[in-house]
């Protein structure tokens, strides 16, 4: 083992495709895209540097609205912690306490993060829609016409209404991770306690929720980081309108580089989500510190 | 050390492959064939899965029918990357002899840039079946360009059952228009269905009424920044058009929330009286609507008479065909590119597929019905204006569909959107 650590060729050839990898897909993208933000260029024709204009334009224009998409980015952030991760958490510790049909609940609960996003955007379509849709029919049907609303078409709904869907998507996904975190528990420890006279609740927040703390704190970056590239449901549901009301960063990349051929202001969404993205994964793990084993 | 060595012996074979296939290609494009014949390039977007690729091989055929010396290579891509290539092409002087391409602002680049054929002496022999209405937006500077095959073109699509169960004639004006929705709301109606979320389908109406209100030659030289201003006062009325017909409810509800199939599925249901949009929507009334037969098609009415009549048209020929001013044989190409798109809007339109450019004379008894409206429309329109999205540049043109959606909305104001949209075509 020693000999092919020494050996500089070997060290070379296996770091050499994962590296060219890591590079070519990741690290020099990120870099033209930083170069294009300082660009206006609309894809074809030649670019023309105007330094941070992007930029200044990003934070200052009206009609792009950057801020308040970056506002309902974080809004979904603060939903996905504190709304999400806590749900798939109690279903985790329900139902690795061994209940009947383990399996089965789990793969009940798995099944939204498999299904594409797009076929789960169509479903919701149909669950909004103000005329036959299963929300507004059920409302009515118990009497409270006066709830309805055009769910995806009225301003002060969409946001939430595009948010439910994508926080209940990945619940799933979130309950999984902690599942395999409290099955990894070693079983002497939860015994140990019981012995010692702990009740069910205690050993969950005494013991296991502690336990998972590793985990949790994986959750909540993926959650977070998540929130801050939200792209496809919302895009399904309400393509970011009406009128930007349930817009967020990559959906207004996106209608910036796509819709109206501005690639540089649109790299200079993308590098602002990029950096949004690492500070607040750096500043979560700053938070939710953890022993090293 | 010896992996390096087959490392890099891999790379260099394939890159020697990647080069003999690469001087394979630019072989095939010589002038002339192995047989002796005049081998003509054409470049198109029309795809297998295109609706309009047999109209081309029947079009291709024709014409190597009539001229037996000649071999056409038609070679197509697929849209969205064509606009890329032919760009390229342009810049490194690579054009095929008769291309592809979309008549309007797209093309000026290619115009401007000296390597594309002018066509006027040409035109002359097809005058009578091609009128200069249909090609206006090939002609620049006073020139022509290319050639074109449909005349896609903004209609009012009714329900004609839903009019006369509520005894409500069909709209030409604005007065009437408004009359029947608030009519149609009176008797439990949605008069209009459209989608405000995919913000062209609303587009489609305003575009027609804005139209319909400035002229066409005013609204042509305002969104091209030609002269003129949107802050003249015609420009105002259809804002405050859509504004008057949110206000009175005669959009479907949720519009702001409900796509274009799905608001396009309740009008061919029978739940709205009418539905703005372009001429293709004829192929869809025949396949999803229960009754076909009670469906009708109609201008879009007239806001200001004195200045758009009602056969003003939003739309026209668009898919064009250009002739490379590098190309060795330019008559022969310049009879192509005719040909071949009188061909496609021939076997296009007979096929359902589009709104032929070129005159109908020959047998179209086997269209369907709406279609064969529209096309007649389309032949005795006295102008053509291209959609407000195509026709300005593509930031404006992105910004207008938000303003757009905001004033449905209510973000903004009539007024609002006037000097908003002013303020962008100043930029």
């Amino acid at each position: 083992m020693d000999k092919i650590r020494k050996n500089k060729l070997a060290i070379f050839l296996f770091i050499f495709p994962a590296a060219v990898l890591f590079i070519g897909i990741i690290i020099v993208p990120i870099i033209m895209s930083a170069i294009y933000s300082f660009h206006d260029w609309d894809g074809i024709t030649d670019m023309k540097f105007i330094g941070v204009k992007n930029y200044i334009e990003l934070f200052t224009s009206e009609s792009a609205g950057f801020p308040k998409t970056i506002l309902n980015a974080l809004l979904l952030a603060i939903l996905s912690v504190f709304i999400q991760l806590p749900i798939s958490l109690a279903l985790a510790l329900r139902i690795s306490r061994g209940i009947k049909g383990e399996r089965f609940f789990m793969t009940v609960f798995f099944i939204p993060v498999l299904i594409s996003t797009v076929v789960i955007g169509q479903l919701w379509l149909k669950i909004y829609n103000p005329r036959y849709g299963i929300l507004n029919v059920a409302l009515e049907t118990l009497g409270l016409d006066s709830w309805c609303h055009t769910w995806l078409g009225e301003q002060e709904t969409a946001l939430m209404a595009v948010f439910m869907p994508t926080l209940w998507q990945y619940v799933g996904y979130h309950m999984l991770l902690m599942y395999a975190g409290v099955k990894s528990v070693s079983p002497d420890v939860i015994e140990a306690a019981k012995i010692d006279g702990a009740n069910g609740w205690q050993v969950s927040t005494r013991i296991i929720i502690p336990l998972l703390k590793p985990v949790i704190k994986i959750c909540v970056i993926f959650a977070v980081t998540g929130s801050l590239k939200a792209f496809d449901m919302i895009y399904v549901l309400t393509g970011g309108g009406p009128d930007h009301a349930s817009e967020v960063p990559s959906t207004l990349m996106v209608s910036m580089i796509f819709g109206q051929s501005r690639y540089g202001f649109g790299s200079a969404i993308a590098v602002s989500i990029i950096f949004l993205c690492f500070f607040f994964a750096i500043v979560i793990k700053r938070c939710i510190k953890t022993e090293e084993y | 050390m010896k992996f390096k060595r087959v490392i890099s012996s891999v790379a260099a074979t394939a890159m020697l492959a990647g080069c003999f296939t690469g001087c394979g290609k630019e072989e095939g494009s010589a002038g002339k064939s192995a047989d002796g014949k005049i081998e003509l390039t054409l470049w198109s977007i029309s795809t297998e899965s295109d609706a309009f690729h047999d109209a081309y091989e029947q079009a291709i055929k024709d014409f190597e029918a009539s001229h037996e010396n000649v071999k056409i290579v038609h070679e197509t891509f697929e849209n969205e990357s064509y606009k890329t290539k032919i760009k390229s092409a342009v810049a490194a002087n690579e054009l095929p002899d008769v291309f592809f391409t979309w008549a309007g602002g797209f093309s000026q680049s290619f115009v401007d840039s000296g390597k594309v054929l002018q066509l006027d002496d040409y035109y002359k022999k097809y005058e009578s079946e091609l009128s200069r209405a249909a090609v206006s937006n090939l002609i620049y500077d006073g020139k022509l360009y290319g050639s074109v095959m449909c005349t896609p073109i903004s209609v009012m699509w009714y329900n004609q059952k839903l009019f006369d169960d509520n005894g409500i004639k069909v709209p030409e004006n604005w007065t009437e228009f408004k009359d029947a929705c608030q009519k149609f709301i009176d008797n439990g109606v949605t008069p209009i269905g459209t989608s405000a979320k995919d913000k062209w389908v609303l587009a489609m109406l305003h575009d027609a009424l804005t139209l319909k209100s400035v002229g066409p030659e005013k609204l042509y030289s305002v969104l091209k920044k030609e002269g003129g201003s949107y802050s003249e006062a015609d420009f105002l009325k259809s804002a405050e058009a859509i504004k008057e017909l949110v206000d009175m409810g005669a959009f479907i509800e949720g519009a702001a929330g409900l796509s274009n199939d799905e608001a396009s599925a309740e009008f061919y249901r029978g739940n709205a009286a009418m539905y703005f949009t372009g001429s293709w929507m004829s192929a869809s009334i025949r396949t999803d609507a229960e009754n076909p037969s009670d469906f009708g098609v109609a201008p879009i009415p007239v806001i200001n008479s004195s200045n758009a009549k009602l056969t003003d048209f939003m739309g026209g020929g668009s898919d064009s065909l250009m002739v490379a001013a590098s190309t060795e044989h330019k008559d022969l190409s310049a009879e192509l590119a005719f040909e071949i798109t009188k061909g496609v809007s021939k076997y296009g339109y007979l096929s359902g597929a589009g709104i032929p450019a070129w005159q109908v004379n020959y047998d179209d008894s086997e269209v369907p019905e709406l279609t064969k409206q529209v096309a007649k429309y389309a032949t005795g329109a006295t102008s053509f204006t291209l959609w407000f999205d195509t026709l300005m540049e593509s930031e404006d043109a992105g910004e207008y569909l938000t303003f757009l959606q905001k004033l449905f909305v209510g973000s903004l104001s009539p007024k609002d959107f006037q000097s908003e949209m002013a303020k962008q075509l100043e930029k």
